[in-house]
C-alpha cells in the first residue's frame, strides 16, 4: 500500500499492516498530513480547528442587574476530527474540547478548577478514537452509545469497548466512567459520586430487514469516591437495565418494531440491605431503596413514497429508571398515530399526528391526560402561489386531588402562510405572509375560573434574488400581540439582511439589522437594536477563517420604575476561528 | 376495702405499663411519596421520646403502623427484626429512618407491590401510628401517637411547546418564542417556581450532552404560571457560522428539497418548591429537571426560495 505525502511515497508492506494505524496517526499529527494523491489508497477527510468566543455585557445605570449573562466571558474550543481511511480500515478521531467549564445542570454543575479525570469526563469535552477494521470497531474514549430507546443512549461514558458486526451477528460491549467524584462546594459544585458504567448488546440484525437484540446497561456509584457525602438529595445509586428489541420489515413497506425492558434501581446505596429487597444476581444486590419495574414500546406502520402511516405506543412504569436515560420521565403511557401523504402530483404534502399521553398512569386518583394533535398542510397551488397551514393542539387534564378543581390547560395554535413568487430574467421575488393565532387556556384549581392567553403574530417577508448578481438581501416586518387579563404585550420588529461575496468570492459577508419596539400595558416603549456581521475568509483551498460579531442594545421604557427608568444594556458577542479541512 | 385495693392496684399497673413514657410525633402533612425519601428529608418525621418522670429504665422498640383512612393496616413494623433501644435519662429524637425502618417493615397487598416497583405508596390518605413497646412481649410502653397524612407522587412538568422536534420559523423565533409546559401534579399549595433554560446544541453534541455542558442562552424563573414568552434578542441567530455547520443544516424536507440553515436547541424546565428545593419525588437526578425537549429554528422562507430557484 502506498501512502503519498507531499510528493513523498511511503510504502506500507503487508508485514507492517498491524502498524498502519500507528503510522497514520504519526504522520497525521506530527507532519500535518494535508492531501493525498488520486492513486493513493489512503485518504484523509474531516476537519480540525480552533475557535475563540468572547462575550461582553454592560448594564446601566450602575447597580442595575436586571439582565443576566448569556454566554461565558471567554471560551476557546478545539476541534480535531480527521478520519483516515483505507479500503479495509478507518480511523476516525473525534476530539472536541474547550478551556472553560460551563456546566449548569448535572454532576459537574458549578465546577471550578477541574482535575484531569474530571476534565476528561466532563460532558463539555469529547476525546474519542474509533479504529475500524472491516466489521470490527474498537471504541476508545468518550462515547455516546445508543443501544436502544429503553436501555441506554443519553449518557457519555469515557472508557473502552468494541462493536463487532460479523455478517448478521452483533456483539457490543463498552465500559468506563460516566462521571467523576466531585466534592460539594458551597456556592459551587453540587457534588457527585464517581459512576462506573458498562453496557453490552448481543443479537442479530440485518439492516432494513430484521433485528433481535438483547441489551444490558449498568451503572454504579462509588460510595467512597468523595470524602464527605454531599448534602441534599445527591445519593449514591446503582441501576441495571435489560431489554430485548425486535424489528422486522416486510414487503409492501410494512414495519414492526418493539422493545421490552426491565429495570432494577437502587436509589441510595447507603441504606441497609433486607432479605425482602429486590435483587438480580449477579448484576445487582438490592437494599431497602431498590425498585423494579418495566417499560415497553411498540411501533407498527407502513412507509411508501407518497403515503406513510404508523402507530406508536410507549409505556414507562412508575418505577422504571435507567442510568442510560437519566431524564426519562416514568409512569406514563403514550399512544400516537402518525401519517404523511403527498397528493395532486406531489404538490400537496400533509403530515398529521394525533394521540394521547397519560401521566401518573399508575395512579388512578391523580391520572393526568394530555391530548396531542398536529397537522401541517403544504400546497403548491401553481407556479406562483403556495400555502402552508398548520394546527397544533395540546390539552392537559388531571383530577383534582386535594384541590377543589383539577388542572386543565389547553393550548391551540393555528397558522397560515401564503407565499407568492414571481420572476423575470434578472430577478426572482418572493413575498410571504404568515399569520399565527395561539390560545392558551388555564383553569385555576381553587376557583375553577379559566384564564385565556391569546397571541397573534403576523409576519411579512420579502426576499429578492438577483440572477445576475451575487447579492442576497431579505426584509421582514413582524407584529406580535399577547393579551391576558390585565396584561398586554405588543411587539413590532423590522429586520433586514444582506449576504454578498467579495474579493473574487474569497470573502463571504453577511450582515443583519433588527429593530424591535415593544410595549407592556401603558408603560412607555422599550427599544431594541441588534446588529450582526459574519465574515468568512477563504485563506487557501482548505483553510477558512470565520468571524462573527453581534451587538444587542436594549433600553427599557418606564416599566421598571424609579430609579431604573431608561435602564439599558449592551451585549456583545465576538467569535473568530480557523478551520482546516482534510482531504480534497 | 379489698375492691378499692384491687382498683388502685390496677390503676397503678396501668399507669406504669401503658403510659409510663411520654412521646410526641411530628409529621409533615404532605410528605414525599417515596418512603426512602422520608429518611433523606429529616424534617419529614420526628418522633421524640421524653425521659420518664418516674425514673423508669428499660429497653423498648418502636412499633409503627400505617393505616388507610378506613383503619385497615397496610404496613407495620416487624417487631422481631426491629432495633431495640434503651430508655435514656435524656430526651431522644428519632426520624423516619428509625420510625419507618424499611428493612423491618412489612407491607401488604397492592401497597407492597407498589413499594417494590416504585419505592412509593399509592396516592391516598393515610394515618401513621407510633407507640413504644417493651420486649420481649411487646407490651405497650407509651401511648399511641397518630398523625394523618396525604401522599401523592409528584409528576414533573411535561414540555408542550415547542414540542419535541418542532421546527420554528427563524423570522418569528428571532423575536419571540412561546414556551408552554404542564404544571407540577398535584399542584402544591405554595406557588411552584419554574426555571426555563434553553441550550444551543453545538456541532457534534447530543441534546443531553448540551444540557449538561453548555452555558444556557436563557435562564428565566417564573412563579405559578406555565407559559413564558421569550424575546431572544440576538442570541438565536442563523447568520453565524454555527448555523452553516449545524448538525441539522442539510435535511430533506417533505417534498425532497434540501432545506437551508437551521440550528438545534434543547429546552428544559426545572421545578422548585417555595423553599427553593427541587421538586420531583425521588427522580433519578433529584434536581427537578423535566425530560429535555429539542426544537429547531429554521429559515423557512429561504427553503421555499431554494426550491423555486431550482425550478428556473
Amino acid at each position: 500500500m502506498e501512502l503519498v505525502f507531499r510528493n513523498k511515497v511511503f510504502v506500507l508492506t503487508k508485514t507492517s499492516k498491524m502498524k498502519q494505524p500507528i503510522i497514520c496517526l504519526f504522520l497525521l499529527t506530527s507532519l500535518g498530513l494535508s492531501a493525498q494523491d488520486k492513486k493513493s489508497k489512503v485518504s484523509v477527510s474531516g476537519n480540525m480547528g480552533v475557535t475563540y468566543e468572547g462575550y461582553g455585557l454592560n448594564q446601566n445605570p450602575t447597580g442595575w442587574t436586571g439582565y443576566s449573562q448569556r454566554k461565558p466571558w471567554n471560551q476557546v474550543r478545539f476541534t480535531f476530527q480527521p478520519t483516515i481511511t483505507t479500503p479495509k480500515f478507518s480511523l476516525p478521531f473525534n476530539f472536541n474540547f474547550n478551556t472553560t467549564p460551563t456546566n449548569f445542570i448535572g454532576p459537574y454543575a458549578g465546577i471550578g478548577k477541574q482535575s484531569f479525570g474530571q476534565y476528561i469526563t466532563n460532558p463539555s469535552n469529547n476525546f474519542a478514537v474509533n479504529p475500524k477494521y472491516k466489521w470490527a470497531e474498537l471504541q476508545l474514549g468518550t462515547q455516546y452509545l445508543n443501544y436502544s430507546n429503553l436501555s441506554t443512549g443519553d449518557v457519555g461514558v469515557f472508557g473502552a469497548g468494541f462493536d463487532l458486526r460479523p455478517d448478521v451477528w452483533r456483539l457490543k460491549f463498552f465500559t468506563g466512567v460516566s462521571q467523576q467524584g466531585v466534592n460539594f462546594f458551597s456556592g459551587g459544585a453540587n457534588g457527585s459520586y464517581k459512576r462506573k458504567n458498562w453496557m453490552a448488546q448481543l443479537g442479530m440484525e440485518k439492516e432494513d430487514s430484521y433485528a433481535l437484540l438483547f441489551n444490558f446497561a449498568k451503572g454504579k456509584d462509588d460510595k467512597n469516591s468523595i470524602p464527605l457525602p454531599p448534602p441534599g438529595s445527591v445519593l449514591p445509586q446503582e441501576g441495571f437495565t435489560m431489554s430485548v428489541v425486535g424489528k422486522v420489515n416486510i414487503k409492501g413497506g410494512w414495519y414492526l418494531s418493539t422493545e421490552g425492558a426491565q429495570s432494577i434501581y437502587t436509589k441510595d446505596l447507603f441504606l441497609p440491605t433486607s432479605v425482602t429487597a429486590v435483587t438480580i444476581k449477579p448484576f445487582l444486590d438490592g437494599n431497602t431503596s431498590t425498585v423494579k419495574d418495566f417499560a415497553a414500546e411498540g411501533m407498527v406502520g407502513r412507509k411508501s413514497k407518497n403515503f406513510d402511516i404508523g402507530v406508536k405506543v410507549k409505556y414507562i412504569g412508575a418505577g422504571f429508571q435507567t442510568v442510560g436515560y437519566p431524564f426519562m420521565q416514568p409512569d406514563r403511557m403514550d399512544y400516537l398515530l402518525n401519517t404523511r401523504f403527498n397528493a395532486f402530483k406531489n404538490k400537496t404534502n400533509v403530515t398529521a399526528s394525533i394521540g394521547q399521553r397519560v401521566n401518573n398512569f399508575s395512579n388512578t386518583a391523580l391520572k393526568a391526560k394530555q391530548f396531542i394533535g398536529n397537522l401541517n398542510w403544504f400546497s403548491q397551488i401553481n407556479d406562483n402561489w403556495s400555502v402552508n397551514i398548520n394546527y397544533n393542539n395540546f390539552g392537559f387534564q388531571s383530577n383534582s386531588g386535594i384541590n377543589p378543581f383539577g388542572i386543565k390547560n389547553v393550548s391551540n395554535d393555528f397558522g397560515i402562510a401564503p407565499t407568492y413568487t414571481w420572476s423575470n430574467t434578472k430577478m426572482v421575488h418572493l413575498l410571504s405572509l404568515s399569520y399565527n393565532y395561539s390560545k392558551y387556556d388555564e383553569r385555576d384549581v381553587i376557583t375553577g375560573l379559566t384564564t385565556s392567553n391569546n397571541t397573534h403574530t403576523a409576519l411579512l417577508t420579502y426576499v429578492p434574488s438577483f440572477l445576475t448578481k451575487d447579492l442576497t438581501p431579505d426584509f421582514s416586518v413582524m407584529y406580535f400581540i399577547n393579551k391576558l387579563p390585565g396584561f398586554k404585550t405588543t411587539l413590532a420588529t423590522l429586520s433586514t439582511g444582506l449576504a454578498l461575496p467579495a474579493m473574487k468570492k474569497k470573502l463571504q459577508l453577511r450582515g443583519q439589522l433588527q429593530y424591535t419596539f415593544s410595549k407592556n400595558n401603558t408603560f412607555t416603549a422599550n427599544n431594541n437594536f441588534i446588529t450582526s456581521c459574519t465574515i468568512d475568509a477563504k485563506l487557501n483551498k482548505k483553510t477558512t477563517w470565520t468571524n462573527f460579531l453581534s451587538t444587542n442594545y436594549f433600553k427599557h421604557g418606564n416599566e421598571l420604575g424609579l430609579p431604573f427608568i431608561g435602564a439599558n444594556y449592551l451585549e456583545s458577542n465576538f467569535r473568530t476561528g480557523l478551520m482546516y479541512r482534510f482531504g480534497k | 376495702m379489698k375492691k378499692i385495693f384491687y382498683i388502685l392496684s390496677i390503676l397503678f399497673f396501668a399507669q406504669n405499663s401503658v403510659a409510663q413514657v411520654n412521646t410526641t410525633l411530628v409529621l409533615s402533612p404532605n410528605p414525599p411519596a417515596s418512603l426512602m425519601q422520608w429518611g433523606v428529608s429529616r424534617e419529614t418525621l420526628t418522633f421524640i421520646v421524653f425521659p420518664s418522670a418516674q425514673g423508669i429504665r428499660g429497653e423498648y422498640k418502636i412499633k409503627t403502623e400505617i393505616k388507610l383512612s378506613d383503619g385497615s393496616v397496610i404496613g407495620k413494623t416487624d417487631l422481631n427484626k426491629s432495633k431495640t433501644y434503651t430508655l435514656s435519662s435524656a430526651t431522644t429524637t428519632f426520624n423516619a429512618a428509625d420510625v419507618v425502618p424499611l428493612e423491618s417493615m412489612i407491607f401488604t397487598g397492592k401497597h407492597k407491590t407498589s413499594l417494590e416497583k416504585t419505592g412509593k405508596l399509592l396516592s391516598d390518605n393515610y394515618e401513621i401510628c407510633v407507640q413504644l413497646v417493651r420486649p420481649p412481649d411487646f407490651a405497650p410502653f407509651s401511648e399511641i401517637k397518630c398523625k394523618n397524612f396525604y401522599l401523592a407522587a409528584t409528576q414533573l412538568p411535561i414540555l408542550m411547546k415547542p414540542y419535541n422536534q418542532e421546527e420554528l420559523d427563524y423570522d418569528i423565533a428571532k423575536t419571540t418564542i412561546i414556551f408552554r409546559w404542564t404544571p407540577v401534579v398535584p399542584k402544591p399549595k405554595a406557588l411552584v417556581t419554574y426555571k426555563i433554560m434553553v441550550f444551543e446544541v453545538l456541532q457534534n453534541q447530543n441534546p443531553v450532552q448540551a444540557v449538561r455542558s453548555n452555558f444556557p442562552i436563557l435562564t428565566q424563573e417564573v412563579r405559578g404560571v406555565t407559559q413564558y414568552i421569550w424575546q431572544p434578542r440576538g442570541v438565536v441567530d442563523l447568520s453565524d457560522n454555527n448555523a452553516k455547520d449545524s448538525a441539522m443544516q442539510q435535511r430533506k424536507g417533505l417534498d425532497g428539497t434540501v432545506k437551508g440553515g437551521s440550528k438545534k436547541y434543547v429546552w428544559i424546565i426545572q421545578s422548585f418548591d417555595n423553599l427553593g428545593q427541587p421538586l420531583g419525588d425521588g427522580n433519578i437526578n433529584a434536581d427537578g429537571v423535566s425530560e429535555p425537549t429539542v426544537f429547531f429554528v429554521r429559515q423557512k422562507v429561504k427553503d421555499i426560495k431554494i426550491k423555486d430557484t431550482d425550478k428556473q
